[in-house]
């Protein structure tokens, strides 16, 4: 049987191939303990963090402009 | 360019650097896909559709063992799995179905033993070339891996410790150089009749996780 750290690792980099950043993000935490000194999966699991950190900033950013945008038309 | 802009170039960029880097390994998805698979098919308690499953598994990857897609760590695993599904069959044993299931499975395992075996017949005679030739790898293996114990022993009291310290560096970083310089300093000390058993487990573990980090990578 393959170790779960080896079935998260594989499930992470199917979830990449179908773009889903969040989850693979989980999926390479759940991986970590085994894969940890892997060099290309320290690159895979970085750049996902950073893409869903910056994904979320901007998601972020988008709603405090429609807000923004919102308030100044309430306001006439 | 405003903060939003810069962040959406960024954003497009890891997107963009995470789609090449996983088209790239798109086939080895496909065989890592196959491998899960029939994990989750031996995971399973026996039932009526095993067989299916079996079966369709056999229709979807067989060609990947003939067309020499596995390597050998997947072979190995796919064996392993393959046993175990097969001892599962065994306690129900009996039925047309069962009996074809396994005889599917072995198969499949003669398939692997002979693919494994043209793996090594298939390959050319040896050509030397400066950079590849099996004497200057080596001689360059052997280089790296005295370049890494004077560093480890730099300040050491006892080969002890600088083998303790090799076999962390296998057993952690992965690293291959490490792996064999640990053989190295295992097999000096056997030679000089010291007990070596613990270090020698811990080699072969060091062995196992660097051939499974390679086989997933």
């Amino acid at each position: 049987m393959l170790k779960p750290a080896e079935k998260a690792y594989f499930q992470a980099l199917t979830a990449l191939k179908d773009k889903k950043y969040e989850a693979a993000a989980e999926l390479f935490d759940k991986a970590a303990p085994f894969f940890e000194q892997d060099k290309e999966f320290g690159i895979f699991r970085e750049t996902t963090r950073l893409l869903v950190a910056v994904t979320e900033k901007l998601t972020k950013l988008e709603k405090e402009e429609s807000f923004n945008i919102e308030e100044s038309f309430s306001h006439g | 360019m405003s903060h939003p802009e810069s962040l959406k170039k960024l954003q497009h960029t890891l997107e963009s650097f995470l789609e090449r880097a996983i088209g790239q390994k798109e086939q080895r998805l496909t065989v890592l896909e196959g491998i899960n698979r029939l994990d989750d098919i031996a995971r399973n308690e026996l039932s009526d559709t095993t067989g299916e499953a079996v079966g369709e598994w056999f229709a979807r990857h067989n060609h990947q063992l003939e067309q020499g897609d596995l390597r050998p760590g997947d072979i190995d695993r796919i064996g392993h799995i393959l046993h175990e599904i097969k001892g599962g069959l065994n306690r129900n044993a009996g039925s047309p179905e069962v009996r074809k299931i396994a005889s599917e499975i072995d198969r499949w395992e003669g398939a692997a033993r002979r693919s494994r075996r043209s793996l090594t017949l298939k390959r050319g005679p040896e050509l030397k070339t400066a950079e590849d030739d099996s004497i200057s790898l080596f001689g360059k293996t052997l280089a790296r891996a005295s370049g890494m114990f004077l560093e480890m022993s730099a300040g050491r009291k006892h080969l002890l410790s600088v083998l303790d310290e090799s076999l962390k560096s296998s057993e952690i970083q992965k690293n291959r150089e490490a792996l064999l310089l640990s053989a190295f300093i295992i097999y000096y000390l056997k030679s000089g009749g010291y007990r070596v058993e613990p270090y020698v487990k811990r080699l072969k573990e060091a062995e196992r996780l660097q051939k499974e980090a390679s086989s997933y990578a």
